[in-house]
């Protein structure tokens, strides 16, 4: 197994499959516990993660930002702005657990419906678990020294005021499909669905970086809400 | 001096990468590169200028993202762009050749890139939208009189099949495809090299190879792969090394003198053909042409293979006998020509997943009877089953139609179940067979029958054999099926078959395949016969049994031949098998399961326990109703009032449900017995909206409904509004069930509830999904909003009590 398949299983967060799988703060008993262990297990032994990022820098004002590279790259949203002000620089990261997961979740669709909604929430706190080893990473990769920078919490399109159609973008200038093989559906969904794509805010002040990342999502009745 | 007559002969070179030269030459983020073919004519002709003095001889028209899809929103259309392109490409060789007088071949190149949509069932498009849009961008690079054609960065098998197909069916330009592999050699959908090489060549790529995705250095690791098994000229246009980001900005950064010296290693390993792809400029081609233009190739050589493929593997025929699981097939079984008649897909996918699981390397598909579209179920089996089962797929029919539908919707190299040596079965299997690349195999019989004799039955497979040559199908791509018939009405049958089957095998160097059971037709305890047939065929040249992979005797003799005929290392595959029956639980387990009632198992979410607790009811002379009723029913109720109130959870919810199922499929075996059918409390079209494709949930909400009792019309995921719509007419729908994840595809939800008011259905809709809420169902108009799986079951059963449905 590659490296990072079993650092994938070591950092997935038990507690958020529970959360997806309607548990909220409750545990499972044993025997899905176990279940929900071979899941993960399956899971990391399958999957092909695969990911592509670059670094900018970044300048914002009230109502969006601009990466700046070779050209301008501009997003409009008031959030992505709150979001990262104060970052000097901005990771735009696309990472995949690659067409393997999806395929394990068609077939076990078929086979025993319980397990297809296991392997859904595992599948969903793999590519978070993954996404947290490589931001990590780039992190300390963009750190140097006393010059410690600290992460913001990930943004996506579709959270807040920032469209899905921002993917559009994100795509193109990364290259998501050649590269990592990750796709974009007229209706901007992603294949594999197992996907993040997402800004990274850099900052040096660590204090602005513990948030609740439904903070800036407005449906409260959702099962999922974490926190207040 | 035409591609074809110098590829495998002399080294040949393709040019190098574009998009770079480009974005130097000002192109902006967003513009897309071909709509330069139109507007800047002369950088895109000055590049392929620089690239063919620097020795290369194809050059790549400036066409490789132009398609259907990215065309939509431009002013040009794909025939546009592909003319200016191509002809670029021609002006530029024309010049060259009359500026510097140069004598080397010079050859024009569609190039032709991935769609950059994932193809269904797991993405966006079909097949055949697939292949419609490379058959577009063919037809206009064949009449702008392109070369020949270069399939490039590629890295879904499927999406490969649909652009060779598109080529071969409409032009006669040869055929290279290039694809991205990743350093542990495989492709971004699953694909390893060998899957990939033996679909190509079944499908008569030219020449095949990697493009993009890595360098020089780590193509040369990748290499061997290819040169073990193709049999083709390889091509090998490497990245100049991998992306490193410098100041936020992607390059690749092997200059050109350590491009050269990697490729002319490549060169030595056995690439035919050399180029570059992303980061090449033509300071590298000219190194690599200054380097290897001397140099003599490794020219293809015939691996002589028996291999056959699925999306993600190949499985090659050797001296190792291979398992054919026969049981996708209705012959001799009710209850599988009840799935065909009522399009239960699910009870054959079971089928494909049990042999899966107990050791089938291949899986025969045979969907045929009398009474039902064949070619069109075909098509949905072979497509539902590569969709979920890795194994590579045995077509078998005798309908041409259904074998041509099965082999072009197949997604790899597959292999087709029959034909024989009379005349007709040879004219109408054979130009299939070859298209399509499918081993195929061939019954020892004829227009006289069955010969009873070895020497006859052995005249007949060399005249398959001839008879394919002239087809173009070579003998490794034939295996020969010897025949068995029971030894009940012939005491010289077994004997006979087996040495008909070592001549085969050893005289006329074919692989062989046998269906082994008949061999006990007519007799008791035919297990005993069959497991002692089986080791005597596989000691006499067996290449593959079409078996039943879940007879524990038959996988016992075979993983005991493998042990003894030294083909599994240090008996490590017979061990781990018979541990694993060793492990199975024995009585006394199972008695202690079969001790719980059908509620308590439901309840616990137990299929087994629940399938023998309704098996014992029913011996008991309960009838069904009452079963359902006041068991089955019941118990479903306190699971879901447990999901209600918090006290259980999606798992168990659904564990549950599928206890009930595998009760339920004991009641209806044990009703079809009586000729009767289960009773349905009211049909319900269930569908997850155009757009989206996480069906997940609707798939939950649909496995729960089933349980109580309704008839269920799944339309899939992504699905139209009028299919919809139709489906409700046709069918006379009363309930209508949507499911939608995302803001953006919650429009269709709306859209398609429209159509169904507008139309003047008077069905009722019923919604669910991620973003919905009461007050955003109410605002789209449908009837129910329904928060989890649960509100489902409870709105469809007040209307069933209302007698709405």
């Amino acid at each position: 197994m590659e490296a990072v398949n079993s650092e994938i299983r070591e950092r997935v967060n038990i507690r958020e499959i529970y959360r997806y799988l309607g548990y909220g703060a409750g545990i499972p008993d044993d025997d899905i516990q176990s279940l929900i262990k071979d899941v993960i297990a399956h899971l990391v032994n399958v999957v092909n993660p695969k990911n592509i990022y670059r670094i900018y820098e970044c300048s914002t004002n009230e109502t969006g930002i601009t990466l700046i590279s070779d050209k301008a790259l501009s997003f409009e949203s008031r959030n992505l702005a709150s979001n990262l002000a104060q970052c000097s620089r901005v990771v735009l990261l696309a990472a995949t657990l690659g067409i393997e997961a999806d395929k394990l979740l068609q077939r076990y669709e078929v086979l025993n419906m319980a397990k297809a909604a296991i392997i859904q929430a595992c599948g969903a706190a793999c590519i978070e678990a993954y996404c947290n080893i490589l931001q990590e990473k780039i992190c300390d990769a963009c750190s140097s020294g006393t010059d410690r920078l600290y992460l913001r919490p990930r943004f996506s399109p579709g959270y807040g005021d920032l469209p899905l159609q921002a993917q559009k973008k994100i795509f193109e200038e990364l290259e998501c499909t050649k590269r990592i093989g990750l796709t974009l559906t007229d209706s901007l969904l992603m294949y594999p669905t197992k996907s993040v794509t997402a800004f990274i805010g850099l900052t040096a002040n660590p204090q602005s970086c513990h948030i609740n990342k439904c903070e800036t999502c407005d449906n409260m009745e959702c099962a999922f809400r974490g926190g207040v | 001096m035409n591609f074809r007559d110098l590829l495998g002969k002399q080294i040949l070179f393709f040019d190098g990468g574009m998009g770079t030269l480009l974005q130097e030459r000002g192109l902006q983020t967003g513009e897309i590169p071909e709509t330069w073919n139109i507007l800047h004519p002369e950088v895109i002709k000055q590049i392929h200028k620089d690239y063919l003095l620097a020795g290369s001889n194809m050059v790549s028209a400036n066409t490789f993202g132009v398609n259907a899809f990215k065309c939509k929103n431009l002013a040009y259309s794909v025939e546009e762009l592909v003319t200016a392109g191509i002809r670029l490409t021609k002006e530029a060789i024309a010049e060259v050749k009359k500026e510097n007088a140069a004598e080397s071949p010079m050859f024009s190149v569609l190039d032709i890139g991935s769609i950059g949509k994932l193809l269904k069932p797991l993405g966006e498009i079909t097949f055949d939208q697939a292949y419609e849009t490379f058959r577009e961008i063919i037809i206009a690079g064949d009449k702008a009189g392109a070369d020949l054609i270069l399939i490039e960065t590629m890295s879904d098998s499927y999406e490969m099949k649909a652009a060779v197909l598109a080529a071969k069916e409409n032009s006669s330009l040869p055929v290279v495809v290039t694809m991205i592999f990743d350093e542990s050699g495989k492709l971004l959908t699953g694909g390893d090299v060998a899957s990939v090489t033996a679909m190509l060549e079944g499908l008569g790529a030219d020449a095949i190879g990697f493009n993009c995705g890595l360098g020089p250095e780590q193509m040369k690791k990748l290499l061997p792969q290819l040169t073990a098994c193709c049999s083709l000229p390889i091509v090998i246009n490497p990245n100049a090394g991998l992306p490193v980001v410098v100041n936020g900005q992607t390059v690749f950064d092997v200059e050109p003198d350590a491009f050269a010296e990697s490729v002319k290693m490549l060169v030595e390993m056995g690439a035919d053909v050399v180029g570059g792809c992303c980061g090449t400029t033509p300071a590298h081609i000219k190194r690599v042409v200054e380097l290897c233009g001397k140099m003599d190739i490794v020219p293809p050589t015939d691996k002589g293979l028996t291999v056959v493929s699925s999306y993600n593997h190949a499985v090659t025929f050797s001296r190792k006998p291979l398992i054919i699981g026969e049981r996708i097939n209705p012959t001799g079984k009710s209850k599988f020509k009840q799935a065909l008649r009522d399009h239960d897909m699910e009870y054959i996918y079971k089928e494909g997943l049990v042999q899966e699981e107990n050791g089938a390397h291949i899986l025969d598909v045979n969907v045929g009877l009398p009474e039902i579209d064949e070619p069109q179920l075909m098509e949905e089996a072979v497509t539902g089953i590569q969709a979920i089962i890795d194994l590579p797929l045995q077509i078998d029919t005798s309908d041409t139609d259904a074998m041509e539908r099965g082999l072009r919707y197949y997604n790899g190299k597959p292999m087709l179940n029959s034909v024989n040596g009379k005349k007709e079965s040879m004219e109408s299997v054979f130009p299939i067979a070859k298209k399509y690349g499918a081993v195929v195999v061939c019954l020892c019989l004829d227009e006289s029958g069955i010969p009873e004799t070895v020497e006859g039955r052995l005249r007949i497979a060399e005249k398959i054999m001839k008879t394919a040559a002239s087809y173009g199908i070579p003998k490794k791509n034939l295996v020969m099926d010897a025949l068995v018939l029971t030894i009940s009405t012939g005491q010289d049958n077994a004997t006979v078959t087996l040495e008909t089957l070592r001549r085969i095998r050893y005289e006329l160097g074919l692989h062989t395949v046998l269906g082994v059971s008949n061999i006990s037709f007519g007799l008791p305890e035919r297990s005993r016969i069959n497991t002692a047939f089986f080791t005597m065929a596989m000691n006499n040249g067996l290449s593959a049994g079409i078996v039943n992979p879940s007879s524990e005797p038959m996988m016992a003799a075979y993983y005991s031949f493998n042990a003894l005929i030294g083909e599994d290392d240090q008996c490590m595959e017979y061990i781990a098998k018979a541990s694993q029956t060793a492990d199975k639980p024995a009585a006394p387990a199972a008695s202690k399961s079969s001790t719980l009632t059908l509620d308590e198992a439901i309840i616990k979410g137990l299929s087994e326990s629940a399938y023998e607790a309704t098996v014992k009811l029913l011996e008991q002379n309960t009838d069904s109703l009452t079963i359902i009723n006041e068991k089955l029913i019941p118990a479903l109720d306190v699971v879901g009032k447990g999901f209600e109130e918090k006290k259980m959870f999606l798992p168990q919810l659904l564990m549950s449900a599928d206890a009930a199922k595998a009760s339920f499929a004991a009641i209806k075996t044990s009703l079809s017995k009586q000729g009767k059918n289960s009773e349905s409390k009211g049909k319900i079209v269930i569908a997850t909206v155009k757009g989206d494709i996480h069906d997940i949930g609707k798939n939950i909400v649909k496995t729960l409904l089933e349980n109580y009792g309704f008839e269920m019309i799944d339309l899939g995921k992504d699905v139209e509004p009028e299919v919809v719509l139709k489906t409700v007419q046709e069918q006379n729908v009363r309930l209508v069930g949507l499911s939608a994840l995302m803001t953006t595809t919650v429009v269709n939800m709306e859209a398609t509830i429209r159509l169904l008011r507008e139309s003047g259905t008077d069905c009722k809709v019923m919604v669910g999904g991620a973003v919905l809420t009461q007050e955003y169902a109410d605002m789209i108009g449908a009837d129910f909003y329904s928060r989890d799986a649960m509100g489902s079951v409870r709105y469809a059963n007040d209307l069933y009590d209302k007698g709405e449905l």
